[in-house]
């Protein structure tokens, strides 16, 4: 074939392919791009004004002026780290249940398949504002039955001090997120061949040490997919923790960097907030490649 | 749900806006000719009602109301977008602490021409709230003067009087502790818009303008006074603290756990509609005084404002007078919003004489007319209040943890509010 007909072929290609993909580039410039690039720009200004400045504020070039600020914002990087710790520890903990789990689903010896995938999944069909609503009111000191109860045999607990703070956040994403993660592996292990499991199990390697040696090598992709949504939505952490605000006060109006920048927005310093939310970008965005390809090297 | 999409935050906050802008409508008057159209974006409950009044006794000028989400869940989100988009109404509901951000953004108009004449049916201190150096941007409509909501029956049986002074309020407090270990007199007031009210009392102003410039004193020795006292009725544990506006708090006023609540005038409402089960029991005395002081705080109240590309800034104001002024206006806003109203005429309103059943049949309204006279008027808002309230409630909001006190409180927000004056661009004076 020559170069010509091949360079036709593709023309004709884009052509056919162009209806199924504008939908979705359009869509992606106007709510993903061109929204970034705005923020991007904002964030290069500073309003300026003059005495009292009643009367309103002019915008003016700034530099990198709003970029110092952010890293010089104690409760901005305050929040980058919190929501850092809650992910070193809950990712990882949600992740591994929710291998176990899916393991289990898919080990042929489990019966009622269908109803533990609905079960592990409901949590995730309930939005996140309402899920914190529900868990505030297992919190809250003076009304939760579960500290009434720890009290009633002579423990005291208290689920929204400082320190218990990250935990009981981490606990509601656990039980939000896990059955949603459970689905996005068992998906996968269903495509591990059975002719695999077969000889696998001919050779005498069977149960769990055929589902760790041999299934979840082979589910791998699928494991840092949902690594990387865990990453990416913990960063992302705001519906719970401003859900909680009502019942632990002490949850600081810059808890996550996400809540940090609304209440930049919501202060009229739209500049700074999008200074904040551009950094946020492109930390998630770092974070995500690093991660892919740290494993994509560990499979190679 | 922002939640868990890959997507980046930036987009997610913008492209919001984004809607937010394209969903607007509203227009800004209309042509000088003809009948003039008003809109009004408000949310307070009988607005609407008010409007209908005004519509169907004045042809010539038609206002066309719009109710919106209450400012403070969005609706001045909403405010500032639509300015900034060309599309604001002519007039917005904006409460007082709210109203110099409005100023600074440079969205409202000066109508002081348009209310000169009637300048003298409101007190003074009401007119400070809308606006800077005598002039006025809006017209008030209501305000929120601080009384003591108590319980009594528990007093009665406790033979405790109800206290006059901040002094006896504190004998009073360590009283009720004694006639029942369980209970306390008050809840601590942890939310900074109602912690603001006590300031305001203590004569203790947050900000300040001086020569064209801002100057911020919530660590001002008189802010430190009004501090101390809260933060000492703390430590000797003679106050609850439960969040703000909390379930367990209202939970405590019902079971009389907590037997009084210092507050604002919706304090009523917020006690009635949460403390069903302690019904008839609670009265209403004047707030407690600093020594000889004979003056009061306000937590609240609300304006009427001319924004900046209203085409028809005087008919829009007369309109504004009218709903503060006019007695079937004014008594339908305390029918149906349980209102205290801004204007003389409307604190003479009969309705306010009402015996209320859920108070023990006690006229509760007589009270805070009285001591709207009294509200102490070197108070003023501040033009980064949003940063002002927030770097306050987080501070207060760890009182109870004990790792924090009201001094820290409101050390951090005179810094958070210092720099977030600089970083905008006003000037601030040392």
């Amino acid at each position: 074939m020559s170069a010509v007909t091949i360079r036709r072929r593709r023309i004709r290609e884009l052509r056919r392919a162009a209806p199924f993909v504008l939908p979705f580039l359009l869509l992606f410039v106007i709510v993903y791009l061109v929204p970034t690039g705005y923020s991007v720009g904002q964030s290069f200004f500073a309003v300026q004004r003059s005495g009292l400045g009643l009367g309103g504020a002019e915008t003016a070039f700034a530099g990198f002026d709003n970029y110092v600020r952010v890293f010089q914002d104690g409760d901005f990087l305050a929040s980058l780290g919190r929501v850092a710790f809650v992910g070193v520890i809950q990712v990882p903990v949600m992740l591994g249940i929710a291998l176990v789990l899916a393991l289990l689903i898919d080990s042929t010896a489990s019966k009622g398949r269908g109803f533990f995938r609905i079960a592990y999944f409901v949590p995730y069909g309930l939005p996140g504002v309402i899920a914190g609503l529900v868990w505030s009111f297992l919190y809250a000191p003076t009304l939760s039955p579960l500290t009434r109860g720890f009290a009633s045999i002579g423990i005291d607990v208290s689920f929204v001090t400082d320190s218990a703070l990250p935990f009981s956040i981490a606990n509601i994403l656990t039980w939000a997120w896990t059955g949603y993660n459970t689905i996005l592996i068992y998906a996968a292990l269903q495509a591990v061949p059975e002719e695999t499991m077969e000889a696998a199990a001919l050779d005498g390697c069977s149960g769990w040490k055929a589902a760790l040696l041999i299934k979840v090598p082979q589910i791998r992709p699928a494991l840092l997919l949902t690594l990387v949504f865990s990453i990416i939505g913990t960063f992302q952490l705001y519906n719970e923790p401003v859900t909680m605000k009502s019942v632990a006060p002490n949850l600081s109006s810059t808890y996550t960097p996400i809540m940090a920048a609304l209440r930049s927005l919501s202060a009229n310093d739209f500049n700074y907030a999008a200074a904040q939310s551009v950094v946020l970008g492109a930390l998630i965005c770092v974070l995500s490649v690093f991660v892919f390809r740290a494993s994509a090297r560990s499979v190679d | 749900m922002v939640m868990r999409r890959a997507r980046l935050a930036a987009a997610a906050l913008l492209a919001a806006a984004g809607i937010m802008l394209a969903g607007c409508s509203g227009d800004s008057g209309t042509s000088a000719n003809g009948p003039a159209e008003i809109t009004f974006w408000g949310w307070a409950s009988g607005y609407e009602k008010s409007v209908e009044l005004w519509n169907a006794s004045h042809p010539d000028i038609q206002v066309k109301y719009e109710a919106i989400t209450d400012g403070g869940a969005g609706g001045y989100d909403k405010m500032f977008t639509a300015a900034k988009a060309g599309k604001a109404p002519c007039l917005a509901q904006i409460g007082y602490e709210t109203f110099t951000s409005f100023l600074a953004a440079g969205i409202l108009q000066d109508v002081s021409g348009d209310v000169e004449s009637r300048r003298g049916e409101f007190a003074d201190w009401v007119w400070g709230n809308v606006g800077v150096n005598g002039k006025a941007y809006g017209v008030p409509v209501d305000t929120a003067p601080m009384a003591m909501f108590y319980r009594a029956d528990l007093f009665e049986a406790a033979h405790i009087a109800p206290p006059k002074t901040w002094e006896e309020f504190a004998a009073a407090a360590a009283k009720v502790k004694t006639a029942d270990p369980s209970a306390r007199i008050m809840n601590l007031p942890t939310d900074p818009y109602l912690y603001a009210g006590f300031a305001w009392q203590g004569g203790a102003p947050w900000f300040g303008v001086k020569d064209d410039a801002w100057s911020v004193s919530l660590d001002s020795p008189a802010n430190t006074k009004v501090a101390r006292y809260w933060q000492g009725l703390f430590d000797q544990q003679l106050v609850t603290s439960y969040p703000s506006f909390d379930a367990a708090l209202y939970s405590a006023w019902s079971k009389g756990k907590v037997w009084a609540e210092v507050g604002p005038v919706w304090s009523a409402s917020l006690i009635r509609d949460n403390a069903a089960d302690s019904a008839g029991k609670w009265a209403v005395a004047p707030m407690p005084r600093w020594g000889t002081t004979d003056s009061v705080g306000n937590s609240g109240g609300s304006a009427t404002a001319v924004m900046k590309d209203c085409a028809r800034p005087k008919e829009a104001a007369e309109f504004a007078l009218w709903m503060s002024t006019d007695t079937d206006s004014v008594s339908n806003l305390i029918a149906s919003a349980a209102i205290l109203p801004a204007s003389k005429s409307g604190l003479a309103n009969t309705a306010l004489d009402a015996p209320q059943s859920y108070f023990g049949d006690r006229p509760i309204y007589q009270t805070f007319r009285q001591e709207a006279a009294k509200v102490n008027s070197s108070w003023r808002w501040g033009p980064v209040m949003s940063t002002t309230a927030t770097a306050l409630g987080d501070g207060l909001g760890k009182v109870h943890t004990k790792k924090a006190t009201f001094e820290d409180a409101l050390g951090d927000a005179q810094k958070g509010t210092d720099s977030a004056l600089r970083s905008q661009g006003f000037s601030v004076s040392e």
